[in-house]
């Protein structure tokens, strides 16, 4: 019997499931916006995406993921807390800040019905709804996965992972490319993603940073479109 | 302490059927009734539906504040959004039930069409499907989860079924040999007629004849 794999794995599938309820498919992280005022194609999904990820998702939520976890195994709620803080006012845009909580407190809501090892997860929730906490997406991420013992990189890999594929989601819903092209955007960006997680997963808290104005500009004027059918 | 759950209805059915128009019957003869709700619009491609609302329930009629009209973006996936993700709808309803617990009711409308569309029952109490006639009399026959899933089947637009050739008494039959004993209420939105049985329903199987919580007016004057 090979004993190479275990249950962990699988928790590791489930996380990353497109199927795993997070509310996150309405999301297009400004994509929408961008298409309205520009014609785009399968290259420019990709350029999106390798800007996204290195100018954002990686140097902030992979980095507050990294630091989530870390806190929820050493059992430090003093941490997790400032990190959960930390993240949340660098959330600029209202509706994806909004968006990032309510998709991070049914994640955890989902996760607590199942996971064993929950003592972090309960205390978390505990500060949510004492007002000691938001329960931020990305947080709310690093302390699922560290309950159900998904090992830090891997949990990093399913949270980059996860946003490119919701990116192409939307990009496939909004008929700027067609299934075969999704699938090589998200091939091309492995190198992408890979890096990205080595370089912010172990970043201390302290040096989190975004800078990626131009897409804070496109989400706010998204906010206001009336025609729209995505959450930014 | 969780704050207690509050009755949530699901409305769905194809885009144009009438279910915002139903919404904005529904809630004055509620609130006559001394009844308040909270309304969560799930649109499909604009904040119309919203908006709409939020300007003729709350701003003109002053029947609820206009932070208890909700628009939530689906992404293009409405059946998603009340179905087998929910997560967006339940966090909106959490965040009711905290800072609003004195509603009666929780409307939830969502757009979709007749084949696949059912609410959550994580999400949903009671599930509405509205149709209307100008699909033709066939609509009910055809079946599809919502008509045949629905505690309460509407069939609107009633005053122009002569007008594009559909029979009602066709609709009624078939509604009743798909559905078997749950109900079928013919509407016309427009006017309000039938509504009244509408309201009586809700009054009856979701809030079971339960009194309103508060007198208290809603609105700041």
């Amino acid at each position: 019997m090979d004993t190479n794999i275990d249950s962990e794995d699988i928790s590791i599938l489930q996380m990353s499931d497109s199927f795993f309820p997070t509310g996150l498919y309405a999301t297009s992280s400004g994509l929408e916006a961008l298409s309205q005022v520009k014609k785009l194609k399968s290259k420019d999904i990709f350029q999106y995406l390798d800007n996204y990820l290195q100018q954002v998702i990686g140097p902030s939520d992979c980095t507050a993921l990294g630091n989530a976890y870390e806190s929820c195994k050493k059992r430090d709620i003093a941490s997790l807390l400032h990190t959960d803080e930390s993240l949340y006012y660098r959330r600029i845009i209202e509706e994806t800040r909004t968006a990032s909580v309510r998709s991070g407190n049914q994640l955890l809501k989902c996760v607590s019905t199942f996971a064993k090892n929950k003592k972090m997860l309960k205390e978390y929730q505990i500060a949510i709804s004492t007002g000691n906490a938001t329960g931020v997406y990305p947080v709310s991420f690093g302390v699922v996965t560290a309950s159900l013992d998904i090992p830090k990189k891997k949990a990093g890999l399913i949270l980059l992972y996860g946003f490119a594929v919701t990116i192409v989601g939307a990009a496939l819903r909004l008929g700027i490319l067609q299934h075969f092209e999704g699938q090589k955007v998200i091939h091309d960006l492995k190198p992408v993603i890979l890096q990205s997680v080595l370089e912010n997963i172990d970043r201390p808290i302290s040096s989190m940073w975004q800078f990626a104005p131009g897409l804070d500009i496109l989400q706010m004027k998204h906010e206001n479109m009336s025609s729209k059918m995505f959450i930014t | 302490m969780t704050p207690k759950r509050i009755p949530r209805v699901g409305i769905g059915g194809p885009v144009g059927s009438g279910k915002t128009m139903l919404i904005e019957q529904i809630i004055p003869i509620l609130s006559a009734k001394g009844y308040k709700a909270g309304i969560i619009s799930n649109d499909v491609v604009s904040k119309e539906d919203a908006e709409r609302m939020r300007r003729n329930l709350a701003a003109d009629k002053g029947l609820l504040p206009e932070e208890l009209v909700i628009g939530v973006a689906t992404g293009g996936c409405p059946h998603t959004a009340v179905r087998e993700d929910p997560s967006i709808n339940l966090a909106v309803v959490e965040e009711i039930e905290s800072k609003h617990n004195y509603l009666d009711l929780i409307l939830i409308e969502s757009g979709g069409d007749n084949i696949t569309t059912t609410f959550s029952p994580a999400l949903a109490d009671y599930f509405i499907y509205i149709i209307d006639v100008t699909g033709g009399d066939k609509y009910p026959r055809k079946r599809g989860l919502g008509i045949e899933n629905c505690d309460l089947l509407i069939i609107n637009k009633i005053d122009i079924a002569p007008y594009v050739g559909a029979d009602l008494k066709i609709m009624e039959r078939d509604a009743k040999i798909v559905r078997g004993s749950k109900p079928t209420v013919f509407v016309n939105s427009k006017t309000g007629q039938g509504v009244d049985t509408v309201v009586s329903s809700i009054i009856s199987d979701v809030l079971f004849e339960a009194p309103p919580k508060t007198s208290k007016s809603l609105v700041k004057n």
